[in-house]
């Protein structure tokens, strides 16, 4: 299976992302949850992105990949061109034990997309910020 | 994703319908301001028929929670869709709300 989407840098983009995880859903199967959770994940990348990555008023590309590995890893890569950032290593540490006073509002899509899938890693390649997720979606 | 609100009995009731999502976030930016306006008065959340919920939404709502507690009232998150709970469990978000 491989599945690839290619967004634009603009937060109206977000709405592509739905119908790319159903269609990677009805090919695999998933379970409601993690079709949730894999929309939310995939959000917070690509909102990084779109957000951070090119300066105001730039329209620039980005592209998602979807495949699968072995029997039960379902693999998804965002990549794209921006200014070089590592989001596990540089984003703001998330406390989650803190009150409301004390929560900050950094770092919590970061958090979710590391909380929600099995395995997270970034490089930086070809000029490019590659950011690579893992779930096993038979688990 | 749309949001109303209904007043009475001295409370405030926001409805939220659809999917929160980033660009959802922007227009509810605007939307929640007449909860922040009403921050002293007892808040409650219906989220009933939010399916959807990311970062941006999240942010926005421990803005509300913060002005509750500077302006001395209080909010309640009513009917959440296992889904959308889990993520506000996740985050710790859980901890920082009334759910009924």
């Amino acid at each position: 299976m491989q599945h690839e989407l290619t967004l634009y840098n603009e937060v109206k983009q977000i709405a592509l992302l739905p119908g790319f995880i159903e269609e990677v859903s009805n090919e695999l199967g998933l379970d409601e949850m993690l079709v949730f959770n894999l929309n939310l994940v995939l959000e917070e990348a690509v909102t990084n992105v779109i957000m951070y990555a090119y300066p105001k008023g730039e329209r620039h590309s980005m592209t998602l990949k979807a495949w699968t590995e072995g029997e039960d890893v379902l693999a998804f890569e965002l990549k794209d061109q921006g200014k070089p950032f590592d989001p596990i290593k540089e984003a703001p540490e998330v406390d989650t034990t803190l009150s409301a006073e004390e929560r900050g509002i950094g770092g919590l899509g970061i958090f979710l997309i590391k909380q929600m899938m099995d395995e997270v890693s970034y490089r930086y390649e070809d000029n490019s910020n590659i950011l690579t997720m893992k779930k096993n979606y038979k688990a | 994703m749309n949001f109303s609100v209904k007043e009475g009995d001295g409370t405030l009731t926001g409805v939220l319908d659809g999917r929160l999502d980033t660009a959802a976030a922007q227009e509810f930016a605007k939307d929640i301001q007449v909860m922040m306006d009403n921050a002293d008065k007892h808040l409650i959340l219906d989220l009933e028929k939010l399916t959807f919920i990311s970062s941006s939404g999240l942010r926005l709502l421990l803005a509300l929670r913060k002005e509750t507690m500077a302006k001395g009232g209080d909010i309640t998150i009513t009917n959440v869709l296992p889904e959308v709970k889990q993520v506000f469990t996740i985050t710790g978000f859980y901890s920082l709300f009334q759910f009924q």
